[in-house]
């Protein structure tokens, strides 16, 4: 376990504001413990590290074994599954890599020590890499050494670590470019232990999944570098030409430090009635000052929305950096620190940076204090996430303009006549609607296509949540996951927590609804078909009142018959309503259970239809084509057509005149 | 060395190219009408591939209205062709960004369908340049017929002379840019961390770019104007000759079409202000023609101040070789005549 910090001289101290007991909660089972010493060279971006891991076995089985990722390994070459899985999704991040942006992680020894820290059993030569999930003997990213005595249930295991790291170059979340240092997953960290051990190689899908543990880090870096850590700065030693920070933090489940000389240090508190304070701090790029509130706000409405819906932040301190341009270590989440991500040019009213802030913001109580595995279920942290924060942009950062950039990426261009919506546009429904079907959100998330990860994780999961709000009200959603965050909270929930809360909570069985959204990876797409208002009586031969055969001609100015043929296009099956609306304004709504190919609906009036809509309030919002929902007898659409083109016309002149100057 | 008094200074040139494009209406409505022409047969396309995705759906309204932007995406994502330029970017001033950035980034970004349509236009462009270039710098009307001679005339000539154009041309927008934009660039910028650096950078490199790109435009230019002054029928020795030109009057070549940037700047500043928003409708679209015609304003602008400095220089205001075109007398008037 952690040792409490020891007393540290006045002097060297770190700054007031953020100095203070590095836990508030002490509520976290605190089953892998860290307690680190590390040291950075910058010349040879390499870190040297040892680690006293302290970890009790909180299962009902004896562990065997023990796991131990080693995630700088994905970049050690390119035979990593993580870099063949970005290879799979077309992406070479390496092809043009030279020596030093390599990276890998070395450990030089482990070993099993006493209470007093002298080493009981080495075990270092029994340490090698493992890859069950893909068999790659290529990987290293997961090492395993077998343990002479088992560590029973109620035991604990200490592992003192030595290793050294070199960065890769900032390609995926950690690294180095330039001075900027960001370094996350860079120590020897266990793997989880319950039913025996859950413990993933690196797959460039998905993210990570570790114990809660209690953290007390010592970093070594140039003198007048900024250090950002998870937890709170204790304390801040010189000596010589190097200064040690040391931070530490209570009830986490990872470590992510950073440093840079070139950061701006800003900090605000953030106050919530009936709540601890929160300091907020903010290591921000220069060119990037004056967005400084903007990443503030952004926090501040993830802590005050998040903490009104789900429940209070329970840390002392949150840290936001700014990444470095190029740095590709942006919107990526760790306890109580994260890094946002912004640009130059970044007009007000556009979200950015308030939108990847807010997100990240977000990750502290869907990541950061309700643990799923990421590797299997990330999208119950992003997806709920995504819902949230984009419920948190259309409650604060209104309004959100549509911004696209030009030479070279550089310029932004923001139209002002495109406000961005929740349900379509910060859910993400067009990038969803571009590949909805390649697999389903239920897929471990390990072993998705990479390329749709995001679509599943974040955006089809978001839109779900978002269709149950549009079922159940924003009330009941709330309540919903107010209760299974409280219920897990420093644990680690499965999907099927989540549906179990959504059932009790709402007294329905959501089998179906699991069945059809969660499970499959079916599309959907209702349409009308066709609308029609006919007279009821029929045209042709009737029987007259004298018994002959007559023709008839039906009456001109009604009653009608509207007809409406609603089609199920896609196999997704969901319910949806049907609203018809006739010309004297009065509406007739129907239910479909939505499951046959097609339906036909009859309404006898004495005026005709003027529209038809199936599923009118667009619950659900995963219909990939909306457009065909609806029908109406006075189209509109040769007016928007007519408008359109000529509008486009006009772009096309311009882009002939802009030829023009070559002849 | 301050020019001779008798010598055209640049901002002569440019005055005299403007009043010679304000005294050539009809040229301004002609390339006007072509780009409209041009634009229009797949306008119409689009205005049925808008029509039929939206059908009789409710959607429509919001479209007509305003900006339906979920349908916009909707509809992206199903289309293709002519419809997959139907982007955010058409929208107001956000289309003269957009297409200045095609041409610095990446001048094939754009759909197939669209690059035809930019090839057929230049092509009509060549063919009427010919015309253009004579009635601007003869100064006088002297009728369709004349100026469609004229066309037919320099057409073949400025096709050859198009072919050497567009060989460097295709230097200049595919191995040099790309060694510029693809390989110096992320050479440049690899391990900056600031993005300001990165983009002062590229912007340095812009200037790179253009720097050959209007040089060789500026002698493509004087080829065909002393094509069409002095009637030259090899296009090697227009060029030729245009080199020579360019060299021997530097500064005033250089201002003259500094100035004219300068007149596209303004316009596009002007439209940069009065670029109507999506909800506009007919107004909107007198807006973008206004502003089209003063792209051909300006355009014509650079033509006849170009050749009203060349006239200026080594000829004189009005000069050119050949004769104005007399067709014989129709076989009817023949019949009329004196036996």
């Amino acid at each position: 376990m952690a040792q409490p910090p020891a007393p540290i001289p006045a002097a060297q101290q770190a700054p007031p504001l953020l100095a203070g007991p590095p836990t508030q909660t002490g509520v976290s089972p605190r089953i892998a413990n860290y307690d680190i010493d590390v040291t950075l060279d910058p010349p040879t971006r390499t870190i040297t590290g040892t680690e006293l891991i302290t970890w009790h076995n909180q299962g009902v089985l004896a562990a065997y074994s023990i796991r131990l990722h080693l995630y700088w390994n994905a970049f050690r070459n390119t035979n990593s599954t993580w870099l063949k899985q970005r290879h799979l999704a077309g992406d070479d991040p390496f092809s043009n890599a030279e020596a030093d942006d390599f990276g890998y992680t070395t450990v030089t020894k482990i070993a099993i020590v006493n209470e007093d820290g002298s080493d009981r059993v080495d075990l270092t030569k029994a340490l090698h890499f493992i890859s069950p999930d893909d068999q790659n003997g290529d990987d290293r990213s997961l090492a395993a050494a077998d343990l002479a005595d088992a560590i029973q249930p109620g035991q604990t295991l200490r592992l003192r670590v030595t290793w050294t790291g070199k960065f890769p170059r900032n390609f995926d979340r950690t690294g180095v470019i330039g001075n900027y240092f960001f370094v996350s997953q860079w120590f020897p960290k266990l793997g989880v232990f319950d039913q025996g051990w859950t413990a993933h190689q690196f797959f460039a899908n998905s993210e990570f999944f570790a114990d809660f543990g209690n953290y007390d880090v010592r970093m070594t870096v140039p003198k007048g570098w900024v250090v950002g850590a998870t937890g709170v700065e204790q304390s801040r030693v010189d000596a010589g030409n190097k200064t040690t920070h040391r931070y530490a933090q209570d009830d986490v489940h990872d470590f992510a430090w950073t440093t840079s000389p070139d950061f701006i240090e800003k900090r605000q508190q953030f106050d919530m009635p009936g709540r601890a304070p929160v300091q907020l701090r903010l290591l921000i790029q220069p060119e990037h000052e004056y967005l400084a509130d903007r990443h503030f706000a952004g926090a501040a409405a993830a802590l005050k929305y998040y903490g009104e819906w789900y429940g209070a932040y329970p840390y002392p301190a949150l840290t936001i950096v700014d990444p470095a341009w190029q740095s590709e270590s942006g919107g990526m989440e760790y306890p109580t620190i994260f890094t946002g991500g912004t640009r130059w040019l970044s007009p007000r009213y556009s979200n950015d940076p308030e939108y990847v802030v807010l997100h990240e913001a977000g990750h502290q109580f869907w990541y950061g204090l309700v643990a799923n595995n990421e590797v299997e279920f990330a999208w119950l942290d992003e997806g709920i996430n995504e819902y949230s924060d984009s419920r948190v942009q259309a409650e604060v950062f209104q309004p959100n303009y549509l911004v696209q950039r030009f030479f070279g990426d550089f310029i932004p261009w923001q139209y002002r006549d495109i406000a961005l919506q929740r349900a379509t546009d910060t859910n993400y429904m067009n990038e969803y609607r571009r590949a909805p079907d390649r697999d389903s959100i239920s897929t471990p998330t390990a072993m998705l296509w990479p390329g749709t990860h995001q679509n599943m994780s974040y955006h089809k999961a978001a839109l779900m949540l978002h269709t149950l709000e549009r079922m159940y009200t924003w009330e009941v959603m709330q309540k919903v996951l107010s209760i299974f965050f409280a219920k897990s909270k420093f644990k680690h929930p499965t999907p099927g927590d989540f549906f179990d809360t959504l059932n009790e909570v709402t007294g329905k069985d959501h089998k179906w609804f699991i069945d059809q959204v969660y499970t499959s990876s079916n599309t959907f797409d209702y349409a009308i078909d066709s609308l029609r208002s006919e007279a009821i009586e029929a045209r042709g031969m009737l029987d007259s009142p004298d018994g002959t055969l007559k023709f008839q001609q039906p009456k001109v100015e009604g009653p009608y018959r509207t007809t409406v043929v609603a089609r199920r296009l896609a196999a997704g099956q969901f319910p949806v309503d049907l609203l018809v609306t006739f010309t004297n304004g009065e509406q007739a709504r129907v239910p479909w259970n939505g499951q046959g190919r097609w339906q036909v609906f009859t309404f006898d009036r004495p005026v005709k239809a003027a529209s038809a809509q199936i599923d009118p309030e667009r619950r659900l919002l995963l219909d990939t084509n909306y457009t065909n929902n609806s029908k109406t007898m006075e189209p509109a659409s040769d007016r928007a057509a007519t408008k359109w083109s000529l509008r486009w016309m006009v772009w096309l002149q311009d882009l002939f005149m802009t030829y023009a100057f070559l002849v | 060395m301050s020019p001779e008094p008798w010598v055209l200074g640049p901002a002569q040139a440019v005055l005299q190219g403007l009043n010679r494009v304000k005294r050539a209406p009809w040229l301004v409505a002609g390339v006007w009408l072509s780009t409209l022409l041009l634009a229009m047969p797949l306008a119409i396309v689009l205005h049925q591939q808008i029509g039929t995705h939206l059908g009789g759906s409710m959607a429509a309204l919001g479209a007509a209205d305003g900006v339906n932007y979920d349908w916009w995406n909707e509809f992206l994502a199903q289309t293709s062709g002519v419809g997959a330029s139907f982007v955010p970017a058409i929208l107001g001033f956000a289309a003269v960004i957009k297409n200045i950035s095609t041409v610095a980034d990446d001048v094939t970004a754009m759909p197939l369908v669209i690059a035809i349509a930019v090839a057929m236009y230049l092509l009509v462009s060549l063919f009427l340049a010919g015309g253009i270039i004579d009635r601007l710098a003869r100064d006088r009307d002297l009728g369709a017929g004349a100026f469609f001679s004229a066309c037919g005339v320099y057409f073949v000539r400025f096709v050859r002379l198009g072919v050497i154009a567009s060989f460097v041309y295709w230097l200049i927008f595919g191995p040099y840019h790309a060694w510029l934009f693809d390989a110096l660039y992320p050479a440049l910028t690899a391990d900056i961390t600031v993005e300001r650096t990165a983009f002062f950078i590229r912007l340095a490199l812009y200037f790179v770019f253009v720097v050959p790109l209007y040089a060789f435009n500026i002698i493509f230019d004087y080829a065909k104007i002393r094509a069409v002054v002095e009637d030259r029928r090899s296009m090697i020795g227009a060029l030729v000759a245009s080199w020579r030109f360019v060299r021997r009057h530097p500064v005033a070549v250089g201002a003259v079409y500094k100035i004219n940037i300068l007149a596209f700047l303004l316009v596009i500043a002007l439209y940069y202000l009065i670029a109507p928003g999506a909800s506009a409708d007919t107004l909107a679209f007198a807006i973008g023609q206004l502003y089209i015609v003063l792209r051909v304003i300006v355009r014509l602008l650079f033509a006849a101040s170009q050749t009203a400095l060349f006239q200026g220089r080594l000829a004189h205001a009005g000069y050119v070789a050949r004769p104005i075109p007399k067709w014989p007398d129709s076989p009817a008037a023949e019949a009329l005549g004196p036996r």
